[in-house]
């Protein structure tokens, strides 16, 4: 399953980061909401490029979820935040829970 | 600065206006999309949930705020780059509340492509499936000509 990586932590918490567990931010499936509004909103918000936006609108749509971003947790509730406001359906993991 | 207008049948929309209206009213203190994310600290979850229930509102507004006297008087409702983001919020927003009030007997399948001789439903889900179908058309017009509008912004 592609994620969307992002960018290295910062020198300061590195430690930090190290020991904490990755948050993934999950989008499950819906029947509602348009492929094609999906597929801005994931350019929008995750900042995707258009072919990275459709394989993650058809990982959600044929499998029923798909992980579009992992990290912090700080991080992490943001872009479910933000998800959510496109009312988009959204859950948050971490390796722990997983 | 990029506008799309849009003229409408004022007959075909006009008894969908109360639909719209009625579907806005019942998310006034509740959001759209189930909120799944239960393991938010509590004091977070109260902010993150107001917080959402304001931008719903808000969004909802500003596509209710389209249908106003100039609309019945000439048909037309237009889009540009400072509303066109929250119509589609809004429109997924009812959307969702009018499949969850009166659509769950329809298949997925049919919700998603909406492939549905409308005659065949009864009322109040005919006139919602109608208001379904008139707000994902608003959403897809929106998106084919203003996409990149959207992403600038």
């Amino acid at each position: 399953m592609a994620e969307h990586e992002q960018g290295s932590p910062e020198p300061a918490s590195s430690t930090a980061t190290a020991l904490e567990p990755r948050w993934h931010v999950v989008v499950l499936n819906d029947p509602v909401n348009l492929m094609s509004y999906v597929v801005l909103v994931f350019k929008k918000v995750l900042g995707f490029a258009e072919a990275q936006a459709r394989r993650h609108m058809l990982e959600v749509h044929e499998q029923g979820r798909s992980v579009v971003w992992s990290g912090t947790r700080e991080r992490a509730e943001h872009y479910a935040f933000a998800l959510q406001q496109w009312h988009l359906t959204v859950i948050l993991e971490s390796d722990e829970a997983r | 600065m990029k506008r799309v207008e849009i003229r409408l049948s004022l007959e075909a929309v006009t008894p969908l206006l109360a639909v719209m209206r009625e579907a806005a009213a019942s998310l006034s203190d509740g959001l759209a999309a189930a909120n799944t994310l239960g393991d938010i600290e509590p004091d977070l979850r109260e902010t993150w949930l107001d917080e959402l229930l304001e931008s719903q509102n808000d969004a909802i507004a500003v596509l209710l705020g389209l249908f106003d006297d100039e609309f019945e008087e000439s048909g037309v409702i237009g889009f540009d780059a400072g509303n066109a983001e929250p119509v589609l919020r809004a429109s997924a927003a009812l959307r969702l509340r009018l499949r969850e009030r009166f659509l769950t007997a329809l298949s997925e399948e049919v919700l998603e492509s909406g492939d549905l001789e409308v005659d065949s439903l009864e009322e109040p889900a005919r006139r919602a499936f109608m208001c379904y179908l008139f707000l994902a058309t608003l959403q897809e017009l929106i998106i084919q000509h203003l996409d990149a509008s959207i992403l600038e912004g």
